[in-house]
């Protein structure tokens, strides 16, 4: 390990969820005890209506974080200036605590594949992308997060452990990290890695939020769908991860198969069960 | 080979089924390199499946989930994404039906695929004051031939052959609808949104004419002239002051301009 959790000092927001229109309701009539919620960037990429209406009265209540899927910062199009423009001007709306999206690839010659498509774990790709990265922090002014995402396939090519690649990206873009405990857990279990490899190589200083998720199983491979509760070994690994890491920004992402929000709001509850103990005994 | 070569096969395979890019898959325990291609290639088509559900439910129960799944097949194939957004994926989906077999056989599944288009684009227009009745009123009586007026960006028309909205109208509450039928001519439709929901009303072919005619740029004065072919000239100040009035209440117009 590189150091000890409790000496990083990082923003700090609590536990969320990410807001989704199932719930639009429930939070604007019960202003419900979530620390904070993140939302899907280019789901309020539009020009008005309900969806922003809401955006709106929800962040006249609480801090945000902007989340977004389609930045393709892997991908080898150049990067796209008019979807970078839309980001920049969703952020001055919203005033997001940070802004993040995912270490992978969506696009090709202008074609958009709607998925967080893996990279090959090469030193060309490190360039690559961290130069992308690099790129898209000066046009905000800000640095952003790069999530971890599953994968169901490595490349040949590789020269590096996911983890390796993540920290090298990281580390030479100067970004942070997002890290997805369930994308570890689902990743490992698809490749065949200890997950505590992946937890204890990561450089703390760079980890700002974590992302917990359920999955499901699509013969020998866990596929990341978000559709279902966390489970028993990612609730372990989100330990393991409190241990080294410390304080982080934490929260449910359920995308589909969408409960009701008190069952959200009960996974959120045992984030902060599993974390309390493990921060104080950290901090005594 | 460079990331863009790889990428580049990659999305070959998935969109073709190119066989090429298998071996560039790591041999991992678990499953072979083919199963895990699969899983990005299913998870794409469903993907994108399912986008075009949530715009199109109504044209989804028509067609039903058998059907609707091989039209969005072909419709992937045809227009695969070219937006980072999937909000957009589904803007041909009328035309498509309209030009494509079996589907172009029964045009009403078109005309659902537009009106529930136009639903959508009415849904996340963007934002713009109306005006009020009052200002029009400030406008004094000689200048009002002068008078032009800017559409709240929601503003949609259509020109419907079907009886799609009395269908879509009797699915939506989970009713029996009438069987497709056409009338002989096209039935005029606005669609608009009004705070945050949206509206629709259908127009008289008079009011058709008059309100393409002050989207189209026309004065006030030039639609008083037009409604003559339909109205007495000593009835048309009075009939077209009302249709103002009604597209003002309504929340159509967001800009006055006297030129």
């Amino acid at each position: 390990m590189r150091e000890t959790p409790a000496t990083t000092s990082r923003p700090y927001l609590g536990y969320g969820l990410g807001l989704r229109t199932e719930h639009y309701d429930s939070v604007l009539q019960r202003r419900p005890a979530v620390d904070w919620f993140e939302i899907t960037s280019e789901n309020y990429m539009i020009g008005g209506g309900k969806a922003l209406h809401i955006l709106e009265r929800v962040r006249a209540d609480y801090p945000m974080v902007m989340h977004g899927v389609s930045l393709s910062i892997g991908g080898t199009d150049p990067l796209d200036e008019d979807y970078l423009g839309q980001l920049k001007a969703l952020a001055a709306r919203v005033e997001p605590e940070w802004i993040s999206d995912h270490l992978c690839w969506t696009a090709m010659e202008g074609q958009h594949l709607h998925d967080l498509l893996p990279l090959p774990y090469t030193e060309e790709a490190v360039r690559h992308v961290a130069e992308r990265v690099c790129r898209v922090q000066d046009f905000l002014g800000r640095q952003i997060l790069l999530e971890n995402v599953s994968s169901y396939l490595t490349y040949t090519c590789s020269q590096m452990p996911e983890w390796e690649f993540l920290d090298a990206v990281a580390r030479r873009a100067d970004c942070l990290i997002l890290l997805d405990i369930n994308n570890v857990h689902v990743s490992s279990h698809n490749h065949c890695f200890d997950p505590l490899d992946y937890i204890n190589a990561l450089p703390a200083e760079r980890i700002r939020q974590f992302h917990l998720a359920g999955h499901s199983h699509n013969g020998p491979i866990i596929v990341d769908t978000h559709d279902q509760p966390v489970i028993e070994p990612v609730w372990q690994l989100y330990a393991a991860a409190v241990r080294r890491f410390g304080m982080v920004s934490t929260m449910i992402e359920r995308d589909d198969n969408i409960p009701a929000l008190t069952e959200l709001l009960d996974e959120l509850q045992r984030a902060r069960t599993i974390a309390a103990p493990i921060l104080k005994s950290s901090a005594a | 080979m460079t990331l863009r070569a790889l990428q580049r096969e990659f999305q070959r395979a998935l969109l073709a089924g190119d066989t090429r890019f298998l071996s560039r898959i790591a041999e991992t325990p678990g499953a072979d390199s083919a199963r895990r291609l699969t899983v990005y290639a299913e998870a794409y088509r469903l993907r994108l499946r399912e986008a075009l559900e949530v715009d199109y439910p109504k044209l989804r129960t028509l067609l039903g989930p058998t059907q609707f799944a091989e039209l969005a097949d072909t419709y992937i194939g045809r227009h695969p994404s070219r937006h980072p957004s999937l909000r957009w994926l589904g803007r041909h989906m009328a035309a498509l039906l309209a030009q494509t077999a079996p589907w172009s056989a029964q045009p009403v599944l078109s005309e659902m695929a537009a009106f529930e288009w136009a639903q959508g684009e009415v849904f996340d227009a963007p934002e713009a004051g109306v005006v009020a009745v009052a200002e029009i009123a400030d406008i004094a009586p000689p200048d009002w031939p002068r008078l032009h007026f800017q559409a709240h960006p929601s503003l949609r028309r259509l020109d419907l052959s079907w009886n799609v909205v009395p269908i879509w109208q009797a699915l939506d509450q989970n009713e029996s609808p009438a069987p497709p039928s056409a009338a002989t001519t096209p039935q005029a439709w606005l669609l608009w949104r009004r705070q945050l929901d949206i509206h629709w009303r259908s127009l008289g072919v008079e009011e058709r004419w008059a309100v393409d005619a002050w989207r189209r740029g026309a004065a006030f004065g030039e639609i008083c002239e037009g409604l003559c072919e339909w109205l007495p000239p000593e009835h048309v100040p009075v009939h077209a002051a009302g249709l103002l009035k009604s597209w003002v209440d309504a929340g159509l117009i967001s800009v006055l301009v006297l030129d």
